[in-house]
C-alpha cells in the first residue's frame, strides 16, 4: 500500500513538474526582481542609477505623490461602477433570459456573448469611433433625438470616466449575464416543488429559493469582474489616454506611464509591488470565499 | 398559459431582441464602416446601405504590411497555445486526480498568477528580456504570454477533469494501466470537448492581449493589436483602415468561440459553480 500511496505521489509530481518550473521561472523570477529594483533609483536619465541604493525612498515618494492617489481614486470609482452595473444589467437579462427566452435562448445567449469576445483595444477603438463629433453615431443619434447631451464627451474629465465605465460594462456584462444564467440553470427543481404545493406565491418563492441559490455565483463573478476592472488599462490607453488632464488615468495606465514614458523605471516596481500587494489580498478573499467553500460541500 | 401570458412573454422577447440588436451596434458599426468608401463612411446621415468594398483590406493589409503583423499574431497565439496546453493540462488532471502536500499552495499561486495585473510582470520581464537579448523576439512574447495561459489552462482543465467519474480510471489501473495511459487514453480523450474550449480560450488571450506585446514586441515582431494604435496618425485617424483591421482581429475569435460555446461557458463558470 505504501508502495502505491508513493507511486501516485510520484507520478502527481511529474504531472505537475513542467508547469511548475516555468511558472516560477517566468513569474517568480520577475516578481523577486521587481521587489529587489523598487529599493534602488534606477531612472534611465541618471547613468549609473541602476546600482544607487536608495531603502524605501520610492515607497515614501508614492505615499506623498498625488499623481498616485489620483489614479487609484479613479480606478476606485472605475471600478465599483462597472461592477455595479454589470451586476445589476446582467442579472436582470440573465432573468428575462431565463424565465421568457424559451426556444430563443441559444441564439440570445450568443448574441450577447460578442462583446466580451471582442478585444479590448477594439473596444476602446470602436468607442472612440461611435463618438467622434464629427461623423460618429453617437452625436448622429444626439441631434436627431434632440438629446441634450454633451457631443464631446471625452473633453471633460466626469463624462470621460462615464463613457470609460460605460466601455466597460458593454463588453463586460455579458459575462455576469452569462454567469447568472449558469447559475439559474443550475437551481434543482425540488425545492420549488416543495414550496408551490406549500402554496408560496412566485415573489416568495423567488426571494427565498431562487436567490438564495444564485447568490454565491453572483458574489463570485462580481469579485472576478471587480479584480479584472482593477486591470483596466488597453481602453483607457486607446479611448482617452489618461485624459482630460489624467481624469481618466487607471492605476495601470499610471505606472505603464512612469515606468515607460517618464522611465522612473524603480519608482514604478515599487508601484508595482504595492498593487501585486493589493491583488494578492483580493486573490486571499477569492479563495476564502470560493476554494474553501467548494472543499466544505 | 393563458393568452395573456403568451403575449407578455412575446412581447418581452421582442424587446429583448431589439435591445440586444441596438447593444450590438457600435460593432456592428464598425464591420460595416470596413467596407465602405472614405465618403460613405463620413456621411450624415449615416448610410445605411452602400456599395461595399473591399479597398480598406487592400490598402492596410497589402499596402501598408500589415499582413505581416497578422502572422505574427498567428504565430505567436499559435505557439502560445500549443505550449500552454501541452504543460497546464497535465497539471490539471494531477490537481483533479492526486491529493500531494503543498498542491494546494501551487494552486494558490496560480490563482496570484492569474489576479496579477500584466504590467506587475511586464515591468521586470521588459528587463530580464532585455538581459537576455530576447526583447522584440517571439521568443520573448511567447514566454511572457504563457505565463498568464498556462494557470488559467489548469484552472479551466482542472473543472472538465472534475466532471469525469474516478471510477472509469480506477478500473483502468486495476487492469495494470500506468496513470500515463489512465491519462492519455481516458483523461484526455473524455475530455476533449474541454480542451477543445480551453484552446480557443488560450488563443483568444493571446491574440487580444495588448500591453505585453506593447511593451516586449518591437517593428519586427509587432502582433495586430500593437500594430492598431498606428493608424491613429498625427496627420488624422484611418477610420476605414481601423475598421478592417478591428474586423480581421474580432471576427475569427467569434467563429471559433461559437464553435465551442457550450463548453466556453461550462468552462468559464468553472471555479464559480460547481
Amino acid at each position: 500500500m505504501s508502495l502505491q500511496v508513493g507511486y501516485r505521489q510520484r507520478t502527481a509530481l511529474l504531472f505537475h513538474l513542467p508547469a511548475m518550473i516555468i511558472l516560477t521561472a517566468i513569474t517568480m523570477v520577475p516578481l523577486i526582481y521587481n521587489i529587489r529594483i523598487s529599493f534602488f533609483g534606477f531612472t534611465l536619465t541618471q547613468s549609473g542609477s541602476r546600482d544607487v541604493f536608495v531603502g524605501l525612498d520610492n515607497y515614501v515618494r508614492l505615499f506623498t505623490d498625488h499623481e498616485y492617489w489620483n489614479s487609484m481614486w479613479v480606478t476606485a470609482r472605475f471600478v465599483v461602477c462597472s461592477t455595479l452595473l454589470q451586476l445589476v444589467l446582467g442579472t436582470v437579462l440573465a432573468l428575462i433570459i431565463h424565465y421568457y427566452g424559451g426556444r430563443l435562448h441559444r441564439i440570445l445567449t450568443s448574441g450577447i456573448m460578442i462583446p466580451m469576445l471582442v478585444a479590448p483595444l477594439v473596444v476602446g477603438l470602436m468607442f472612440s469611433f461611435t463618438l467622434n463629433p464629427q461623423f460618429g453615431l453617437y452625436s448622429f443619434l444626439v441631434d436627431v433625438f434632440h438629446l441634450g447631451l454633451s457631443k464631446t464627451p471625452l473633453s471633460s474629465g466626469g463624462t470621460a470616466l462615464a463613457v470609460l465605465i460605460l466601455t466597460d460594462v458593454w463588453e463586460w456584462t455579458p459575462f455576469m449575464m452569462l454567469m447568472t444564467l449558469a447559475a439559474l440553470r443550475s437551481v434543482p427543481m425540488e425545492p420549488y416543488e416543495a414550496a408551490i404545493l406549500d402554496g408560496a406565491g412566485r415573489i416568495l418563492i423567488f426571494r427565498k429559493i431562487t436567490i438564495p441559490f444564485i447568490r454565491p455565483v453572483v458574489s463570485v463573478s462580481i469579485i472576478l469582474r471587480a479584480i479584472e476592472a482593477f486591470k483596466v488599462f488597453d481602453k483607457p490607453f486607446i479611448l482617452t489616454g489618461g485624459g482630460p488632464g489624467n481624469s481618466t488615468e487607471v492605476i495601470d495606465m499610471f505606472t505603464y506611464r512612469e515606468a515607460f514614458v517618464n522611465y522612473n523605471f524603480s519608482y514604478a516596481a515599487a508601484l508595482c509591488v504595492v498593487l501585486f500587494i493589493l491583488l494578492l489580498c483580493a486573490g486571499i478573499l477569492y479563495w476564502r470565499l470560493v476554494i474553501r467553500r467548494q472543499e466544505d460541500d | 398559459m393563458t393568452k395573456k401570458q403568451q403575449s407578455i412573454r412575446n412581447t418581452l422577447v421582442i424587446i429583448l431582441l431589439v435591445f440586444i440588436l441596438f447593444y450590438l451596434l457600435p460593432y456592428l458599426w464598425l464591420i460595416g464602416t470596413s467596407f465602405k468608401t472614405r465618403v460613405d463612411a463620413f456621411s450624415i446621415p449615416p448610410k445605411l446601405l452602400f456599395n461595399p468594398t473591399t479597398a480598406n483590406y487592400h490598402e492596410v493589409f497589402v499596402e501598408k504590411h500589415f499582413l505581416s503583423n497578422l502572422g505574427n499574431s498567428l504565430l505567436v497565439t499559435f505557439l502560445v497555445t500549443g505550449i500552454s496546453l501541452i504543460v497546464g493540462v497535465p497539471s490539471a488532471y494531477a490537481f483533479s486526480r492526486f491529493k500531494i502536500r503543498g498542491d494546494k499552495l501551487f494552486f494558490f499561486y496560480l490563482l496570484g498568477t492569474r489576479f496579477t495585473p500584466v504590467i506587475v510582470l511586464a515591468l521586470p520581464l521588459y528587463f530580464i528580456m532585455s538581459n537576455l537579448k530576447l526583447l522584440n523576439t517571439f521568443a520573448g512574447i511567447v514566454i511572457a504570454h504563457s505565463a498568464f495561459n498556462i494557470a488559467f489552462v489548469i484552472w479551466m482543465m482542472k473543472g472538465f477533469f472534475d466532471t469525469i467519474p474516478k471510477e472509469i480510471d480506477e478500473s483502468a489501473r486495476v487492469d495494470g494501466c500506468s496513470w500515463l495511459t489512465v491519462f492519455l487514453q481516458i483523461g484526455v480523450p473524455l475530455s476533449a470537448n474541454g480542451i477543445a474550449a480551453t484552446a480557443v480560450f488560450c488563443a483568444v488571450n493571446s491574440w487580444n492581449e495588448f500591453l505585453m506585446a506593447l511593451i516586449l514586441t518591437g517593428r519586427k515582431t509587432a502582433t495586430l493589436p500593437v500594430a492598431l494604435p498606428g493608424l491613429m496618425t498625427p496627420q488624422g485617424t484611418l477610420w476605414g483602415q481601423i475598421a478592417a483591421v478591428g474586423a480581421v482581429i474580432t471576427i475569427p475569435v467569434l467563429i471559433f468561440s461559437f464553435m465551442v460555446q457550450k463548453y466556453m461557458v461550462q468552462g468559464l463558470s468553472s471555479g464559480a459553480i460547481k
